[in-house]
């Protein structure tokens, strides 16, 4: 009985690698939006401009305090009402990048601020400009102080991108769904589609974790 | 080169340089000392604009401060200035820690740049820790790399900021050694320190803060010897004693 429905979930490996495709496709690009616009979200938070600052705040608050299915769901199915057709891949891709670039945002802008003010002091007093500051000074100094938690927050990502399922998105989880049809045994399915995801997910854990270790004995 | 007329600053109610008037000569070596809080660590941070300042003007190598910040970023290249916490960057060597000014600011050629620091770790002694990083060197050496970053900018004055303060006791004097050889060359010079030695040594001025204001300036042997104000009297009785 048992193996014969494995076998059967088996027969359905294409539909499984078009799914693990998607789902990795998905958060590769989410992550790469997600850390350019996020070190700018950040940058622009941690900076002296108070009322950009304020409203990049405001704006990844609010993307925090909302439920990323709710998210997509406007991207989806409210952005077309206003003349903006996405197809449900690029729905994908621009409401976790956004969700991405939210969090990523946030950490950046704690990492910043966690470098000490006597750096740019220094940097100020040696005449660098403002950009060099951040570029030479600032930012490698965050970046280090950042990696471990912006690694565990790549996992998150990985896995909140199961939610575009939900817009009829073919991804690792869908691709659940689809099997679970023919093979009536979801607690087999979807402990292959787990397995999936912990298969993509280990290797950024135990890498977030490894640089948290070295991390520490760095600081001292 | 240095000159305060009149400058005031505050720290929301707190007045923290009250009617500063002071000159500083092209080769002078000027010491500021001071019970803590007095502002002389504010005094010397309005030099190269780290602290602004609200009334008053302060002209440094032909530059008003607080009118414009192109000009400001300009006098920094020529104003030098060492930390009481030293503040090197801990992600670069300290031959990157002395180059990236000249590089980024002077847009020196990286050879050059490089070349130059090297000659100035090795001026103060530390031709054979140029590719350490900060983390691996003791505090008196991260202090030495720090003048010696400064010292790449080829600057016309450079400031101090009580740069023993943070060292254990022995390694105070290799700091001073290379603040002394740097005063004899005719750097011009406004350290804030508590290091009487080094201001009988090499001072053309010392100077006595209190609260915010210019209490006393005195030649060295004037100042320790017969100092006119009771405050500095009070202040060098306890600062001598040890």
């Amino acid at each position: 009985m048992f193996w014969s429905q494995l076998d059967r979930v088996m027969g359905y490996y294409p539909v499984l690698l078009k799914g693990i495709t998607t789902t990795v496709s998905l958060s590769l690009i989410a992550l790469l939006i997600g850390v350019a616009v996020g070190f700018a979200f950040g940058i622009m938070r941690a900076g002296r401009n108070r009322p950009l600052s304020y409203l990049v705040g405001l704006y990844i608050d609010f993307f925090r305090g909302t439920p990323f299915l709710v998210q997509l769901f406007i991207i989806f199915f409210i952005l077309p009402a206003i003349g903006i057709e996405l197809n449900a891949f690029t729905a994908g891709v621009v409401a976790l990048s956004n969700m991405a670039a939210c969090f990523i945002g946030e950490i950046v802008a704690a990492g910043i601020a966690a470098v000490p003010t006597g750096q740019t002091e220094a940097a100020a007093a040696s005449g660098l400009t403002k950009a060099q500051q951040l570029r030479h000074v600032v930012l490698p100094q965050a970046v280090r102080i950042v990696t471990p938690s912006l690694v565990g927050q790549f996992v998150l990502l990985i896995k909140d991108s199961s939610v575009v399922s939900a817009i009829g998105l073919l991804d690792l989880t869908r691709s659940g769904w689809v099997i679970v049809q023919s093979v009536p045994n979801g607690l087999l399915v979807f402990a292959i589609i787990a397995l999936g995801y912990f298969v993509i997910c280990y290797p950024l854990i135990w890498l977030s974790r490894r640089m948290e270790d070295r991390g520490q004995a760095a600081i001292l | 080169m240095i000159k305060y007329s009149g400058v005031n600053k505050w720290f929301g109610t707190l007045h923290v340089l009250i009617d500063i008037d002071l000159e500083v000569a092209t080769g002078e070596v000027v010491v500021v000392c001071g019970p803590s809080g007095s502002g002389k660590s504010t005094l010397i941070r309005c030099v190269n604009g780290l602290e602004p300042f609200q009334k008053g003007s302060l002209v440094v190598d032909g530059v008003s401060l607080g009118k414009d910040d192109a000009k400001l970023r300009h006098l920094r290249m020529e104003v030098g200035f060492v930390f009481q916490s030293f503040n090197l960057y801990p992600h670069k060597t300290a031959l990157e820690n002395a180059t990236l000014a000249p590089v980024h600011v002077r847009k020196l050629p990286v050879a050059e740049a490089r070349a130059r620091g090297i000659a100035m770790l090795e001026k103060v002694g530390l031709g054979d820790k140029i590719n350490s990083y900060p983390h691996q060197l003791s505090g008196g050496q991260q202090q030495r790399v720090a003048i010696a970053r400064s010292l790449c900018m080829q600057p016309k004055i450079m400031l101090f900021d009580e740069p023993t303060s943070a060292l254990d006791p022995e390694m105070i004097n290799e700091v001073l050694d290379v603040m002394v050889a740097l005063a004899r060359e005719g750097m011009t010079m406004m350290v804030v320190t508590h290091e009487m030695g080094f201001a009988r040594k090499v001072a053309d001025r010392v100077i006595f803060m209190d609260h915010g204001a210019i209490v006393e300036t005195a030649e060295p042997e004037t100042f320790f010897t017969a100092a006119k104000n009771e405050r500095t009297r009070e202040f060098l009785g306890k600062v001598l004693q040890h």
